[in-house]
């Protein structure tokens, strides 16, 4: 079971990096390895190609700032925090917005793990476990 | 004016507004209470993460795409796809003396009703132990009240003294009174008012134990009066093994406050059989590679790390570490027993089969060792009890050789008589610690042969009567012993008028 667990991971890792053109994922790379892995189905296909979309989706994650909003937001706005965001990290970071409503008001950005709050809803849940 | 007051709240607004960064992850599976987690790039080892619902979680295994914690708290709610987020601390728990006279859980939360705690401190539960300059070596006894032990195995403050054997040799019962025998010195000593006198505080661990055993235990505390001068970390064999992992952490943070603001502290692990166990459980769902007897490979860290926090510092504290292990069929080579032995700075050995013949504690003389020796000793014990352990060991082996042959000369016959006498002095009730200076009249009047015209098997009875006739008739005697803490001619002369008196009194 664990060696099972180790082969798809290795496996999964190994795609998963061949999916690079100049440290960025191409849809073409992407592409590129699922036709592969559908002419030489490796054993366990069904795990290595969750793995593989785990990864890619992580990395995917890594380079996009998805803004939530509760009210409206400009797409100034938008842009100035892709670019600042781009800044931060050193990396080419988009932006795409989303309309959240449980936010009360104010935005929320997510880049890969980190989660920037300036929303109604967090400083309400801070307020609340404080109390 | 208010263009002023706008001012200022708008400054606040501007604040309050300021966006808050967090690391966040998603569960991506749980069991066993252990998490794994996707995300959490920026997490630390041993960093505390937040779930939701208030659970906290512990990362213990930092992989390159997912991270290991184990759960501390109720997971029934938590579920796949579960918000989790880094909090950048360490896990504490509270510190400092509110928490005397308390039964609190591995966190440190208040489980035995009796309200919130109203600590002010809080120290992390893992801690890099004291460093090579900052200590001190150990030359201050720490009484057990147990004659055995205080007069052949010492104890001293700042010392790791490993309590071993099987189960039911009484190896709680020794941690026990002590506990008790440090409430009384240190009610003697704060009602004396000396300056100098320094309480001993204890700390009492208990790690994967029955339930009604602690309460057992907490009775006993409280009705010998010692319950306000401990605390309880309890981590019942019914709490997760993740707390029950970090009990003994708890403890030490705890007996190291004590330690750091200049007072001495003694912490009891019972046992650490069970938490190494507890840590193997975690280690296995963790998918750790595991070694011999499926322990992790940093079992043996999992320990040193725990008891090299037991120190004395200079100029502050000492925290004494008296851990417990349990052992099967009194197999002292297996893995953990082995690990605590080379770590520790010696071993009181419980033996069942002593146990069983009545001989409680069951000591092993031959087997226990304190590797700190006659320094951690006031010196009145030093004089009367000095070649205690020589003449029991010979005892023991010419006890071995007697039952061979029946034509035993004189003097053989006369050791195996008098080690007789020893083993039967040495006999002690349960929680019913002998303070140091009767310990030093008892052992004195042993060693002048006042025990000799007494048969062996009514030894006990007239150790009994001696003590009580020095407690109720001698106190002045055993006051003079206790502050001098040495026999000069004076007191021995006193001693011999007080032991001539009792050989009066004392009918065979």
């Amino acid at each position: 079971m664990a060696s099972r667990n180790k082969q798809i991971q290795q496996l999964s890792r190994q795609y998963f990096r061949l999916s690079f053109v100049d440290g960025a994922i191409t849809p073409e790379r992407v592409g590129g390895v699922l036709e592969y892995m559908e002419k030489h189905r490796p054993a366990h296909a069904a795990a290595i190609l969750k793995a593989y979309h785990r990864l890619v989706a992580a990395e995917i994650a890594r380079s996009q700032a998805i803004v939530e909003h509760a009210g409206s937001i400009s797409a100034g706005a938008i842009d100035a925090i892709a670019s600042s965001m781009t800044r931060k990290y050193g990396r080419t970071v988009t932006a795409v917005s989303r309309k959240n409503d449980t936010l009360l008001a104010g935005i929320r950005v997510r880049v890969g793990d980190d989660t920037y709050e300036s929303s109604v809803a967090s400083q309400l849940a801070t307020l609340a476990a404080s109390v | 004016m208010s263009t002023v007051l706008d001012q200022i709240e708008q400054q606040i607004a501007r604040l309050s507004s300021k966006a808050v960064k967090k690391n966040t992850g998603h569960i991506r599976s749980i069991a066993d209470g252990v998490a794994k987690i996707d995300g959490l790039s920026d997490v630390m080892y041993n960093e505390m993460v937040q779930f939701p619902g208030g659970a906290i979680g512990i990362a213990l295994n930092l992989e390159e795409d997912e991270v290991g914690c184990v759960i501390l708290g109720d997971i029934s709610q938590l579920k796949e796809g579960d918000e989790v987020q880094t909090t950048g601390r360490l896990l504490s728990v509270p510190v400092g003396k509110a928490l005397l006279g308390r039964v609190v859980d591995a966190l440190g939360n208040p489980v035995d009703g009796k309200g919130p705690i109203a600590a002010n401190e809080t120290n992390p539960v893992e801690k890099i132990a004291p460093g090579i300059i900052v200590r001190k070596s150990v030359s201050q006894p720490l009484l057990t009240g147990i004659m055995a032990i205080d007069s052949m195995i010492p104890i001293g403050r700042g010392q790791r003294e490993l309590i071993i054997g099987d189960r039911g040799t009484g190896k709680t019962t020794i941690t026990i009174d002590t506990i008790i025998n440090q409430a009384k010195i240190n009610k003697v000593g704060l009602a004396s008012g000396d300056p100098k006198f320094r309480p001993v505080y204890s700390i009492y661990v208990a790690i994967g134990q029955k339930n009604s055993n602690i309460v057992r235990t907490m009775a006993a505390l409280e009705s010998a009066g010692a319950l306000e001068y401990t605390i309880i970390v309890a981590a019942p064999a019914a709490d997760n093994p993740a707390n029950q992992y970090l009990a003994p952490y708890s403890g030490a943070a705890m007996g190291e406050w004590f330690m750091e603001n200049g007072m001495d502290a003694l912490i009891v692990y019972d046992d650490l059989s069970k938490h190494a166990v507890a840590y193997r459980q975690i280690s296995l769902v963790l998918k750790r590679p595991s070694g011999r007897e499926a322990y992790p490979g940093d079992v043996f860290y999992l320990h040193s790390r725990l008891l090299e926090r037991a120190a004395r510092l200079d100029g502050k504290g000492s925290l004494t570490a008296l851990p417990i292990i349990e052992t099967l069929a009194g197999d002292v080579s297996a893995y953990i027993p082995t690990n605590v032995i080379s770590i520790t700075d010696g071993q009181i050995f419980l033996e069942t089969d002593l146990f069983n013949q009545g001989i409680r504690p069951a000591v092993s003389v031959g087997l226990s060792v304190s590797r700190v020796g006659s320094s951690a000793q006031i010196k009145a014990t030093k004089q009367v009890g000095g070649k205690l352990k020589g003449e029991l060991a010979q005892f023991r082996e010419l006890a071995a050789f007697a039952q061979f042959g029946s034509d035993l000369d004189a003097k053989t016959k006369a050791q195996l008589e008098r080690g007789g006498r020893i083993v039967e002095l040495f006999k002690q009730p349960a929680f019913n610690p002998i303070p140091i200076e009767l310990q030093v009249a008892v052992l004195w009047a042993m060693q002048k042969n006042y025990f000799d015209p007494i048969e062996t098997k009514k030894i006990v009875a007239a150790a009994s009567s001696m003590k009580e006739f020095f407690t109720t008739r001698k106190d002045a005697l055993l006051t003079k012993i206790r502050s001098k803490a040495a026999l000069d001619a004076d007191l021995e002369s006193e001693l011999k008028t007080a032991c001539d008196e009792w050989k009066t009194t004392f009918t065979v």
